[in-house]
């Protein structure tokens, strides 16, 4: 057998294709010498070939009903090619190697597969990237593995806030409460919550966050924690106008255990004008009151 | 009903009866003439009065109220005081109809109802205090309140000293809330730590399960291979048939010399 990859790529190749003199296509002698070829390839730095040597060789592999091989290489060929950045190819090589691990009937590789996906594709391309995060949460939530999905969840929403969707950030971390609530994780929960009410304070949504606040207190976990006083502050701050208060929260240690980005987001609070939004909710007050 | 409760009734009925006590009376109309019985009797009812007003004092839950009581109590102790050296003066003097014994020992009463007398603001401050410390504990700001009172009272007199002990203590007790403060700060961080870590645990429990399950199927399915594989390998290299496999090699041998010589 020759040592040359390139040799044996090309006889690999004509293994597979099926002629006259040959009926059927050896898919194991095949696949054997693409694995070869693809390691010599990435000895010699050769990604471009190494890549598609790989993903020949998961073909085979599928042929050969092996599931789990084939993923494994769909995933190397995907990590070479996002080496090389070609990104749509990333996002397909990794989602294909997720279905392949989902048909070994394994949720937790395929979305760790998708979550590197996902990762890869955050600064480049996020909608997509936001899209494998949310198929990864719902190939493990289907599982009933939730307490995995929380990483994804915590990690989705925070291309949310980078792409300053700030509504679709706060619902995730509302799912991330959901998952949390269900596997009784009750430090996740109260933290998720906390965090979904500052989003909404930092998109100067002040009855969207008095909403949330008060869907969460109905939460029993949320009503004895730590994180229920610090919203509870914060929110009375903001309708007092108590601009120094809000700081003061925002620099707490409960906030501090929170996400880095949203620890971010909560030390540029307050946005815009506080004292704009006290004197309106005076105002509406004083009006129902006289008549 | 216990003894000290029929001690107490027994007191006041005989308080109450004792008009109809002929040898006290006589004691007290002996006693009429005299300026110190006199004055005695007086500073003890007086003292009566005071004591009363303490216990009073403890019962009453109104802080105004009890400022107020304590500084009626002292007053009147001021009072008193004023009377002992009086009092002391008039036992000295010498009586008709008095021994020298009682002499002496009306200077011993004397003596012994200042004492009495100068006890009674050690009964009363210590309710005063435990108040100021009930509240520092309950509400950190009432305890401003109760100092301010206790300068306004005319007991309390600010001398320099009193001022820079006040300040040195107020100092501290900054400096222990920072650290408190600082303390409370290091929980807070330990506790979520905790928490999290809490959660790390019970999200990896069910994973070391399946990983225990799979690696019991693994050793016996190893367990099984070996067992197999033993009886393979005895199976093909025991002795019984090397034996036999030297001996119909000899055999072949023999009949190969055999045809060998025959051919030959």
């Amino acid at each position: 057998m020759s040592s040359d990859p390139e040799k044996m790529m090309s006889k690999a190749d004509k293994m597979t294709k099926l002629t006259l003199t040959r009926w059927s296509a050896d898919w194991r002698g095949a696949t054997e010498l693409y694995e070869q070829a693809a390691n010599g390839f990435r000895a010699s730095n050769k990604y471009e070939k190494a890549k598609v040597a790989l993903e020949k060789a998961s073909k085979g592999q599928e042929m050969q009903s092996s599931p789990w091989d084939a993923a494994k290489h769909m995933e190397s060929a995907a990590a070479l090619a996002q080496k090389l950045s070609i990104w749509n190819e990333v996002a397909d090589f990794y989602r294909k190697a997720s279905e392949l691990y989902v048909e070994c009937g394994r949720a937790q590789p395929a979305s760790d597969a998708l979550g590197k996906a996902a990762r890869a594709l955050e600064d480049v391309k996020p909608d997509d990237a936001i899209q494998l995060y949310t198929d990864a949460c719902e190939i493990l939530e289907e599982d009933g593995r939730d307490q995995m999905a929380f990483d994804l969840y915590r990690a989705c929403a925070n291309v949310y806030i980078k792409l300053e969707k700030f509504t679709d950030a706060a619902t995730f971390f509302l799912r991330l409460g959901v998952a949390a609530d269900k596997c009784d994780a009750t430090n996740s929960q109260c933290k998720a919550y906390l965090s979904a009410i500052i989003v909404y304070l930092y998109a100067h949504d002040l009855k969207q966050a008095e909403k949330c606040y008060n869907d969460c207190s109905q939460i029993d976990a949320f009503l004895k924690s730590d994180q229920n006083r610090s919203a509870s502050r914060l929110l009375t701050a903001y309708n007092e106008g108590d601009i120094e208060e809000i700081k003061k929260v925002a620099s707490s240690s409960t906030v501090s255990n929170l996400d880095n980005v949203i620890i971010k987001l909560a030390r540029k609070l307050p946005t815009g004008d506080v004292t704009a939004i006290q004197m309106n909710m005076g105002d509406d007050l004083d009006e129902d009151d006289l008549t | 009903m216990g003894i000290v409760d029929l001690i107490t009734r027994v007191d006041s009925i005989c308080k109450k009866y004792d008009k109809y006590d002929l040898d006290k009376q006589r004691e007290a109309n002996i006693s009429g003439d005299d300026a110190f019985s006199r004055l005695y009797s007086a500073v003890e009812s007086a003292l009566e009065a005071v004591l009363q007003k303490t216990e009073e004092l403890s019962s009453v839950t109104n802080r105004a109220k009890a400022v107020a009581m304590n500084a009626e109590i002292r007053r009147t102790k001021a009072r008193l005081l004023e009377g002992i050296p009086k009092l002391q003066r008039l036992a000295l003097k010498k009586v008709k109809g008095l021994s020298s014994e009682e002499l002496d020992a009306r200077n011993d009463l004397v003596l012994s109802l200042r004492d009495k007398i100068e006890a009674i603001p050690e009964s009363s401050a210590p309710v005063v205090s435990g108040w100021a410390a009930s509240t520092s504990y309950s509400n950190i700001r009432f305890d401003t309140n109760v100092s301010d009172d206790r300068i306004g009272s005319e007991y309390f007199k600010p001398t320099e000293e009193s001022d820079q002990f006040k300040q040195e203590y107020e100092m501290k007790r900054i400096k222990q809330d920072q650290g408190l403060d600082f303390i409370a700060e290091g929980l807070d961080t330990l506790k979520n730590m905790a928490q999290d870590i809490n959660e790390e645990l019970d999200r990896q429990e069910p994973l070391m399960d399946e990983i225990d399950t799979k690696i019991d199927k693994a050793a016996t399915d190893l367990k099984s291979t070996n067992v197999r594989l033993k009886d393979t390998v005895t199976k093909l290299r025991s002795s019984r048939n090397f034996c036999i496999d030297i001996i119909l090699l000899c055999i072949l041998l023999g009949i190969a010399a055999f045809i060998y010589n025959s051919v030959k």
